[in-house]
């Protein structure tokens, strides 16, 4: 006990600080860190979750890159990445800029738009999947067939498939999108936009010169977030393509799927964690030129 | 340039009414400050002269023109914020171009525009800086360069020095007053403070509850208050109200003195006596109150009594070399000119 009260009031500090710091590091440590470390030792390994673990070097990571599956999967990530995040970045922002001015039935509309964010992802997708059926259950077919439009296997085309399962997971995190723009959008003062009146400069100057550069912000939270969100795409695209996950002809599987597969399918763990480790390194460095425009901002 | 009139304004939000019916004519190149405690409407009548809010009924003109239904870009009007309103992503010299947005002058003439207002603002080294290189007194001169850049008939000014510390401030409320001098349009200025208010103003205009107390010259508004507000509002430390009665050859202030100031035409009865701090002296002029010393305030010069007495604690000025101690009696004179009355009922002021 003397030894604790002849500390100096900041060592006193850093004790106790670290008091508190022990459960969340150990946690991570074994939670996090442990489990990342051996994945990578298990991506220079053959091992089938029961039996030996062999050491064999790169072969992991040779057999990944000439894998066609592999690319294809990895090309279809990056569409999920570059298609959802503008789309919903657009979509989310049109809606805030609008919900803002509405004052009949605001909160309303909003828990609208929110409700989707709080539905479980797995009920959702059965229900859109239950959408894209053909006449006279999916409700898109019905609409085109009405219009005398010919149908369209939405889920079955391996051109329309990839975005047939994304649309629902856009809509799915628009609420959340939607809330931050309107938080970003309503903590711009309104003096900003009374002196753009007495100035006389029309909305679209004003969208563009103040709106948008106030909002760089939460623009570039919104999109390191989206991002993540759709490089790690998962149960959307597994729960509506049950039959033949990621299908059709791998059309719509992403990463996370195919890591799936390989560990929990065909019990090659080396392989799936040399998948993980390359999903690893390119969150890591999406999220760092993310962290880093949102610096300079 | 343009003088702006303000005919019968009314401000209602809902049922709420707010301004009750505001009438004022403002010269041509004067410098009007509006005062008042907060919610006492004159930012809103601010809002309505630059068309940010809409007027419920009445009429307001500038430079002869009913401006009701034009909007603010129309009115030939500028504004300048308490918080500045300047972009924080662009440049000063980019903010002060927003105000030509919109004007049709070419690139060269908005150019020499910008740099003619940078020279009377003195920060043509600071064009290219974004605002938050900027310190409190730049960023409010930006802010009136923006406003100053579209020459406008009629310049608004929305309490501009309040974010400002009280030395900057001092400062920057003698260089408006210098630009308005050198520049001379019309300005509609408004604050709580009185001290800006006095010391910037070519006329005040006191406001309290939505209805103008009184409009008038510093001098005015000082020296001939027209009611108790405007005499407590305006001066620091507040004007003492005491309980006074007319009676034969002047007021009686308590049981100690009878005041001999005209009182022709008023009828006999309780009346409010107002005398300031500064008239009020211990052991000169006519003795009016007699009280012992509570708290004493040495500012230097002077010093301020506080002065319990008979007819409740006062406000008095000692010279600071001379002030009597706390717990000292003192017989407190006044010079009788410098005495105010007002109706015990209604507060306004007793002209004889």
């Amino acid at each position: 006990m003397t030894l604790y009260r002849n500390l100096t009031i900041r060592q006193k500090q850093i004790v106790w600080a670290w008091a508190f710091l022990t459960l969340p590091v150990i946690f991570y440590g074994v939670i996090r860190f442990y489990p990342t470390g051996s994945a990578v030792l298990i991506s220079f390994q053959d091992w089938n979750l029961l039996g030996e673990r062999t050491w064999i070097g790169a072969d992991n990571y040779i057999q990944l890159w000439n894998d066609p599956v592999f690319w294809k999967v990895f090309k279809n990530t990056f569409v999920y990445l570059l298609l959802g995040t503008p789309v919903s970045l657009v979509l989310s922002f049109t809606i805030a800029y609008h919900l803002d001015k509405l004052r009949f039935l605001h909160s309303f509309v909003r828990m609208l738009y929110f409700l989707p964010f709080m539905t479980s992802a797995v009920a959702m997708a059965w229900v859109w999947r239950w959408f894209y059926q053909g006449v006279p259950i999916g409700l898109f077919n019905n609409i085109l067939a009405k219009f005398g439009i010919a149908q369209i296997e939405f889920l079955n085309s391996t051109s329309y498939a990839l975005p047939a399962v994304l649309a629902p997971a856009v809509w799915a995190g628009l609420g959340f999108q939607v809330i931050i723009f309107m938080a970003g959008i309503r903590s711009i003062p309104t003096s900003y936009y009374e002196a753009a009146r007495i100035d006389g400069v029309g909305w679209w100057t004003v969208l563009t010169q103040i709106t948008l550069p106030l909002l760089r912000p939460t623009i570039v939270f919104i999109v390191v977030f989206s991002s993540i969100g759709f490089l790690r795409i998962f149960d959307h695209v597994f729960n509506m393509t049950t039959n033949n996950p990621g299908g059709p002809l791998n059309a719509t599987k992403p990463l996370v799927l195919m890591i799936y597969d390989t560990a929990f399918n065909s019990f090659n763990m080396g392989y799936a964690t040399a998948q993980t480790v390359v999903l690893f390194t390119i969150l890591l460095i999406v999220s760092l030129i993310q962290l880093r425009l949102l610096r300079s901002a | 340039m343009a003088n702006l009139v303000l005919n019968n304004l009314v401000k209602a939000y809902g049922k709420t009414e707010i301004l009750h019916g505001i009438n004022l004519d403002v010269d041509d190149g004067e410098f009007v400050v509006f005062v008042g405690p907060s919610g006492c409407g004159k930012s809103t009548t601010l809002r309505l002269i630059a068309g940010l809010e809409e007027i419920t009924s009445g009429a307001i003109e500038i430079g002869g023109r009913e401006v009701n239904n034009l909007e603010p870009k129309e009115r030939d009007i500028a504004m300048v914020f308490q918080n500045y309103a300047i972009y924080p992503h662009m440049s000063v010299k980019k903010n002060i171009a927003f105000g030509l947005r919109s004007s049709k002058a070419s690139k060269a003439e908005k150019e020499k525009r910008i740099q003619e207002v940078a020279g009377i603002l003195d920060m043509v080294d600071l064009l290219e800086r974004k605002p938050d290189q900027l310190s409190g007194g730049q960023r409010q001169r930006v802010a009136i360069g923006r406003a100053m850049v579209r020459d406008p008939a009629v310049f608004l000014f929305d309490e501009p020095l309040s974010n400002l510390d009280a030395k900057l401030r001092t400062q920057m409320r003698l260089e408006i007053k210098k630009l308005h001098q050198r520049v001379g349009n019309t300005i509609i200025f408004v604050t709580h403070d009185q001290v800006e208010a006095m010391t910037m103003a070519d006329r005040i205009v006191i406001m309290k509850d939505g209805y103008i107390q009184q409009v008038g010259t510093p001098d005015d508004v000082y020296n001939r208050p027209a009611n108790t507000f405007v005499a407590t509002f305006i001066g620091a430390p507040s004007m003492n109200m005491i309980d006074g009665e007319i009676v034969e050859g002047g007021v009686s202030v308590g049981s100690e003195a009878v005041l001999s100031v005209p009182i022709e035409g008023h009828e006999k009865g309780m009346v409010t006596v107002g005398i300031r701090p500064d008239d009020l002296k211990p052991d000169i002029g006519t003795p009016v109150l007699k009280g012992t010393v509570t708290v004493c305030e040495p500012l230097g010069p002077e010093t301020l009594l506080y002065v319990e007495t008979g007819q409740g604690e006062v406000i008095a000025k000692a010279d600071g070399r001379t002030a009597p101690q706390v717990g000292d009696s003192v017989q407190l004179g006044v010079d009788l000119s410098t005495v105010h009355l007002f109706d015990h009922k209604t507060g306004v002021a007793l002209t004889s």
